[in-house]
């Protein structure tokens, strides 16, 4: 059997390096050896994604970097492990969720939630990301539209927070709950003002965001 | 009837944000900013030893600034509503930096305020503001919280909290309850002068409005006087909303006095410290050019902590300061977002940390504190500021070599407690102080006396 923490480590730092095809070709050669491609996405290329995520979170490479590692990621993805599991017939899932992301109206600031699509992109979700100043009814829409697990709301500012307790209750008014659920972050969210707007959870940074959209879906954490 | 140049020039700002290249907001984050910014630290030589946190190398920080402008004039403002490039000549630039004053006059009466450009190690004084800039606080807390700043003589003026409601109502950005939060505002902002007998004090205002809507709605009569500290802002990177645009012209047409701030955040698109202090010059040389502000702000952010008293980020925006101060007449703020939250010395080394690092840089205005990142409802004290004022009085006439190593003296009191997305919150102003006669309480009160007495010893500096 590979050494499959040898091989994490080495693709966590492919994904990284300015060559953006080197991961791509180390995929498809390590591949042809003894390791499964099941197995490769479970304990190579999942938590090698997600030590990506942790450097960022550790602030030892910035939001460029994460955001060509993502790339890179996507293309190992969908250009050798989908066609090869596609190949064998194999049931693996590899993605771990579907989640609509959005900053809610009246709040223009993008960065925060482009940082949590990030690290959730990197750690096996399928994001819609839908921008910033998004009315409630289009992020419900738009839910309904890709069959959400997940709705992540951001606000940086309390005078758009109102927004998130509307999208909550407009989820919930047209009998939606049991469809997807709420999670909320944003610098002014708290885990009390989570609970009294009836959000499902919430993530005080892109890290711990991850953490609780993967304890939404009831998935263990990546070690 | 003839305009003026001033007015043409801000007509020519909305044509460029109806008329520029049309640009997707993804490509203007990863490569107008990120790959054009990489290329100028590296064209320009922007780097420092990472254990300087005051740089005093005039040369460096000349670097910097063509770094910046170059930013600036390359790649300018991305207007959000219309999504097109806002660009630019140096001409323009030139034009319009060579109209910035060096010297304004705020407030009113016995309590007006001068704010004047400084330069490096000059030993002219700083002018001072306290207040928890948009910070959320209940509206019974709202008076309360206000006199604890504007009661202390050691600042100039005031820099309103944001409402969590509007009589008991929540304040929705865009809607009508904007312009009934900004008329609450102001009017308890009114009844804070009063109590403390300074009505002439300028207030920055409006903190209720992220539309235009509160903005326009309060500066008019009855509401914030054109004397007062009126916010118009960028937001990250280098990008600007039609809202803002609108309160420009407002107050091009009123004469009201305009302040422009913009967080640049590390660890984003900017990237790291050279990036983000290049982003710094540039934010202010374009938020001249598009909302022709008299005072300006660079923030930063930390990508997670929110804070801007990290360790790596203290140069960047020392240096960021030096170079718009050698290079322009432009006067600059600095504004403190510690960690830490009240009743908490980690609060009080932060914000001293950067006032020591910030007023030997060139400053204007040394304005705070959005303690506990600015997050926590209620947590921010009038204490903190007049701490921070204290610091900064003190730290005039510091060299930059000087503040350099009393910063390094300031910064392991808490470097180690920066923990990812964690803000130290302290606690609420009503357990900081007594309500009802504004004073300290006793823990608070004897924190920072200790405090004081601990910088005194530490830095040689009388507060």
């Amino acid at each position: 059997m590979a050494d499959v923490e040898k091989l994490q480590g080495e693709l966590s730092e492919l994904l990284l390096v300015e060559d953006p095809d080197a991961g791509l070709a180390w995929a498809e050669e390590t591949l042809k050896g003894d390791i499964g491609v099941t197995d490769f996405f479970n304990l190579v290329f999942t938590p090698a994604m997600a030590a990506v995520g942790d450097k960022f979170g550790r602030m030892e490479i910035f939001l460029p970097e994460l955001m060509d590692a993502a790339d890179r990621a996507k293309r190992i993805s969908e250009e050798v492990l989908q066609p090869m599991m596609a190949a064998s017939d194999s049931d693996q899932e590899l993605i771990r969720g579907k989640i609509v992301m959005a900053s809610v109206k009246g709040d223009l600031h993008d960065i925060g939630k482009n940082m949590v699509v990030l690290m959730l992109r990197v750690n096996g979700f399928e994001v819609f990301d839908m921008g910033v100043d998004v009315a409630p009814r289009d992020i419900l829409d738009k839910a309904k539209e890709v069959e959400a697990d997940i709705v992540g709301l951001s606000s940086l500012m309390t005078t758009s927070m109102p927004y998130m307790k509307e999208c909550v209750e407009l989820r919930n008014g047209f009998g939606l709950k049991g469809n997807f659920s709420v999670i909320v972050g944003g610098a002014p969210i708290t885990a009390e003002y989570t609970a009294e707007i009836g959000a499902d959870s919430f993530g005080k940074n892109a890290v711990e965001a991850v953490e609780r959209c993967l304890a939404l879906l009831d998935r263990p954490a990546i070690e | 009837m003839k305009n003026s140049p001033i007015y043409d020039y801000m007509l020519s700002v909305l044509d460029k944000a109806e008329h520029g290249p049309v640009v997707d907001e993804n490509d203007w984050d990863f490569n107008y900013i990120n790959r054009t910014i990489k290329d100028l630290v590296k064209k320009y030589d922007i780097q420092w030893d990472a254990e300087v946190m005051v740089p005093a190398d005039d040369d460096l920080a000349d670097r910097l600034f063509e770094a910046g402008m170059e930013l600036a004039r390359e790649v300018g403002v991305y207007c959000l509503d219309t999504k097109r490039q806002m660009k630019w000549s140096q001409e323009e630039l030139d034009y319009i930096l060579s109209t910035a004053p060096k010297e304004e006059v705020l407030g009113l009466g016995e309590d007006k305020v001068t704010v004047r450009h400084r330069l490096p190690d000059e030993d002219s004084p700083i002018t001072t503001i306290g207040g928890p800039y948009g910070t959320p606080v209940a509206e019974e807390l709202f008076v309360p919280i206000m006199v604890s700043y504007a009661q202390e003589s050691i600042l100039d003026y005031i820099d309103n909290a944001t409402l969590v409601s509007t009589h008991g109502r929540p304040i929705k950005a865009g809607s009508p309850w904007e312009a009934v939060g900004c008329w609450q505002e102001a009017q308890l902002s009114f009844e804070v002068l009063e109590r403390v007998g300074r009505q002439g004090m300028p207030i920055g205002c409006a903190e209720d409005s992220p539309s235009a809507i509160g903005e326009l709605a309060t500066t008019t009569y009855g509401g914030f006087r054109l004397t007062d500290w009126h916010h118009a802002s960028f937001i990250s990177e280098l990008k600007v909303a039609y809202a803002e645009l609108t309160k420009s012209i407002h107050y091009q047409h009123t004469g009201a006095f305009s302040h422009n701030f913009y967080n640049t955040i590390y660890g984003g698109y900017v990237g790291g410290a050279e990036g983000l202090a290049v982003a710094i010059v540039a934010g202010v040389i374009l938020m001249k050019a598009t909302l022709n502000g008299t005072t300006f702000n660079p923030g930063p952010s930390h990508a997670h902590l929110s804070c801007n008293t990290f360790p790596a980020m203290i140069p960047s925006l020392s240096l960021g300061f030096q170079a718009i101060s050698r290079n322009t007449k432009l006067m600059t703020s600095s504004f403190p977002r510690p960690v830490g939250g009240p009743c908490t010395k980690t609060l009080l080394y932060e914000s001293a940390a950067m006032a020591v690092a910030t007023v030997p840089a060139g400053i204007s205005i040394l304005e705070g504190i959005q303690s506990a990142a600015g997050r926590i409802t209620n947590h921010v004290t009038g204490l903190e500021a007049k701490f921070l004022a204290q610091v900064g009085r003190a730290s005039v006439g510091l060299t930059r070599s000087e503040a350099n190593e009393l910063v390094q003296h300031i910064i392991p009191l808490y470097a180690d407690q920066q923990n990812l997305g964690e803000a130290i919150q302290g606690v609420p102003f009503e357990e900081a102080y007594d309500v009802e006669t504004i004073q300290p309480l006793p823990e608070w009160q004897g924190m920072y006396e200790e405090t004081c007495r601990e910088m005194e010893a530490l830095l040689g500096l009388t507060l």
